[in-house]
């Protein structure tokens, strides 16, 4: 019993599920933080959003889910298109937005 | 946003909002003098802009806009106020380090027509991320047919950090040139 309990522990602690997710979004246009600024003002605005990281030399912008909540990959493809970008494609990813900047530091 | 262009002969200063994300109103005041301060012009006007075309590639961006406006203009060179419109056309292409860009507005009132046409060029010292502020050299050549025949040229340092701009430099004739663009 105790045992099981253990490993219950372990796979709840280490599943993705309490990680918190994220939307990775490849995005055409984005070549200034001046011009991309407008991106991450009107992501922020959604109910959803915990946080946003423009990267605007890997031409990506993630998207960070509160606790709890939901991104609607739906809606954040509109927020970027209605801020004049082009999203090409949208996947969701397992990290939060520090640890893509981490990830991103570390490959430099 | 809030936008200014300000020089020895040619200060403009505009107020915008975007309606949506093509579209944006705006007040603007813009003064023209000659060199020798013989000749000016005062031009309060709406603006509209309007982004027409977009091209988002995955390594450049590509514009074409239409700015126009309707207001009133006063100067020394006429008597009384006249009614004005000023359309014009923009296009500019950019990637993260390199920026081109062309600009012709006409102002038209009774019996009274003034252009000002412009090129810029110009590219990034490095390519900068988002939240670091990137330098550019950017250079520009412009006309305004109100103070002069000749062209102005002025190299000017672009720095761009978030939801500021700033351009700075000075034309070959040594006279002082500030922008700043400011998105709230």
């Amino acid at each position: 019993m105790k045992k099981i309990l253990i490993a219950i522990l372990l796979a709840l602690t280490l599943s993705p599920v309490f990680a918190a997710t994220s939307m990775k979004v490849t995005v055409n246009g984005m070549v200034c933080s001046f011009c991309a600024q407008g991106i991450e003002k009107n992501l922020l605005k959604l109910d959803e959003t915990k946080a946003v990281m423009v990267d605007l030399k890997n031409k990506v912008v993630i998207v960070e889910a509160k606790e709890g909540k939901t991104l609607n990959e739906k809606l954040i493809k509109e927020e970027i298109t209605d801020s004049g970008y082009d999203v090409v494609s949208i996947q969701s990813i397992p990290q939060t937005v520090a640890q893509f900047k981490e990830q991103m530091k570390g490959k430099k | 946003m809030t936008m200014g262009d300000f020089s020895k002969t040619f200060r403009e200063q505009t107020v915008n909002y975007a309606l949506t994300p093509r579209d944006a109103i705006g007040i603007t005041s813009l003064y023209m003098q000659t060199n020798n301060y013989s000749q000016s012009q005062l031009n309060n006007e709406l603006t509209y802009t309007r982004l027409v075309k977009r091209w988002n590639m995955p390594e450049a961006q590509a514009n074409i806009w239409f700015i126009g406006g309707v207001g009133e203009t006063t100067g020394n060179y006429f008597n009384g106020t006249k009614a004005t419109v000023s359309p014009g056309v923009q296009a500019d292409y950019e990637t993260t380090r390199l920026y081109a860009s062309a600009n012709a507005r006409i102002y038209v009132a009774d019996g009274i027509t003034n252009n000002v046409v412009s090129a810029r060029t110009g590219f990034s010292f490095y390519e900068a991320n988002y939240d670091e502020t990137q330098p550019w050299l950017i250079v520009e050549a412009r006309r305004m047919s109100m103070v002069s025949t000749q062209y102005e040229v002025t190299p000017m340092l672009r720095l761009i950090h978030n939801r500021f701009f700033v351009e700075a430099g000075a034309n070959l004739h040594g006279q002082p040139r500030l922008n700043f663009m400011y998105v709230y």
